[in-house]
């Protein structure tokens, strides 16, 4: 089961991988403080973003005191698969299977990366405005799973997730993927609530 | 909210390693970085349960007991103040209040959190009563969803070998 996703990860992980400096060297950090921010569309993961950049900016900024503490932040954007579009063989005849033609698996796909960019690019801009040394990733897949793993192949020693996602059911504190990687993610997590609210 | 030389850092300790553990990533993060220009406040919080909860299962002859687990409890708390201090003054971090409350820990911390307006809690995983099973301890669970700030999960201190299997 992880082969397939190990490979996905290793294929998707470079969409945009810009260390942000503030001059024109590429200094040598040796990071030994990787931060990973999960980031979907939901606001509760944009609110846990901006929360690192607010309260660890000392360790993570391109500045010449942070590049000491080595800091690096990682935004990571897990896309669902889209195999979901793939042949739905239907009807026991076989003749009335479906296909979906692969200009419309090329749609979606496209749909699904422009996507994925306008997420990241929101997020680098508001790491570029406080200067937060960043590096983006797309991974493919189940999204507790990518980014669980995502922890382990990249040693990251705090993964931060929102506490609520897409799913906005109020009854539950905390959102299905944020509690499998709080169980399962083999560092230390940090799990943002959103602001308090008048109303509960 | 509070500004930005208020912010508060909780953390919950009992007398375990993995609460220790806890507490220096907090230091790391949250503290050492910062040393020229402070932006946060220390508060170390230890949970002492009382005596009835420790004593739970205890059938009769409890009544004769129960002074020695007080005794006993009262023994851990100052072991854990200490330790705190020490782990600390190691990293040149000041604890702005260390704090022992007898009860719940759950409630206890969540109380400690609403009352010192904490931006972040933090707390070791597998603290309370070490059931294995369980990869995430309850105390800390009950807070990861209960909790209105953010809430920092601090697992076992990295295994040289990961032979666990999970699904």
């Amino acid at each position: 089961m992880s082969e397939d996703q190990a490979a996905a990860v290793k294929e998707t992980s470079a969409v945009e991988k810009q260390p942000e400096t503030t001059g024109a060297e590429a200094p040598t950090v040796t990071i030994t403080k990787r931060m990973m921010v999960a980031i979907d569309e939901s606001d509760s993961s944009f609110y846990a973003l901006q929360w690192v950049i607010d309260h660890f900016s000392n360790l993570l900024m391109t500045t010449e005191a942070a590049e000491a503490e080595g800091g690096l932040l990682t935004v990571v954007h897990v896309q669902s698969p889209s195999h979901h579009f793939a042949a739905f063989p239907a009807g026991p005849g076989g003749a009335t299977a479906v296909y979906a033609s692969s200009s419309m698996i090329e749609s979606v796909k496209k749909a699904q990366q422009e996507a994925s960019a306008a997420l990241l690019s929101r997020a680098l801009q508001m790491c570029r405005a406080k200067q937060i040394r960043t590096e983006t990733l797309v991974l493919e897949g189940e999204a507790k799973d990518m980014i669980c793993q995502a922890v382990e192949q990249m040693h990251v020693d705090l993964l931060v997730v929102g506490s609520r996602g897409l799913g906005k059911i109020k009854r539950a504190f905390i959102g299905s993927v944020s509690d499998y990687c709080a169980h399962h993610a083999n560092c230390p997590i940090l799990i943002v609530k959103p602001p308090k609210e008048i109303t509960t | 909210m509070a500004s930005g030389s208020e912010r508060v850092v909780v953390v919950g300790v009992d007398d375990s390693t993995h609460s220790y553990h806890a507490l220096e990533t907090a230091l790391d993060l949250f503290f050492t970085p910062f040393k020229s220009n402070p932006q946060f406040k220390l508060v170390v919080l230890h949970a002492r349960l009382p005596a009835t909860s420790v004593l739970g299962f205890a059938g009769p002859g409890t009544v004769d007991i129960i002074p020695l687990v007080e005794q006993d409890l009262d023994k851990t708390a100052d072991l854990v103040k200490k330790k705190c201090t020490d782990v600390c003054s190691a990293k040149s971090v000041e604890i702005t209040s260390l704090e022992v409350v007898e009860g719940d820990p759950r409630n206890i911390m969540l109380e400690a959190a609403e009352r010192h307006h904490a931006s972040v809690l933090v707390l070791g995983s597998h603290g309370y009563g070490a059931v294995k099973r369980v990869f995430l301890g309850s105390v800390s669970d009950y807070l990861a969803h209960h909790a209105h700030c953010s809430v920092m999960i601090v697992k076992k201190p990295k295994a040289k070998h990961a032979s666990n299997d999970k699904h």
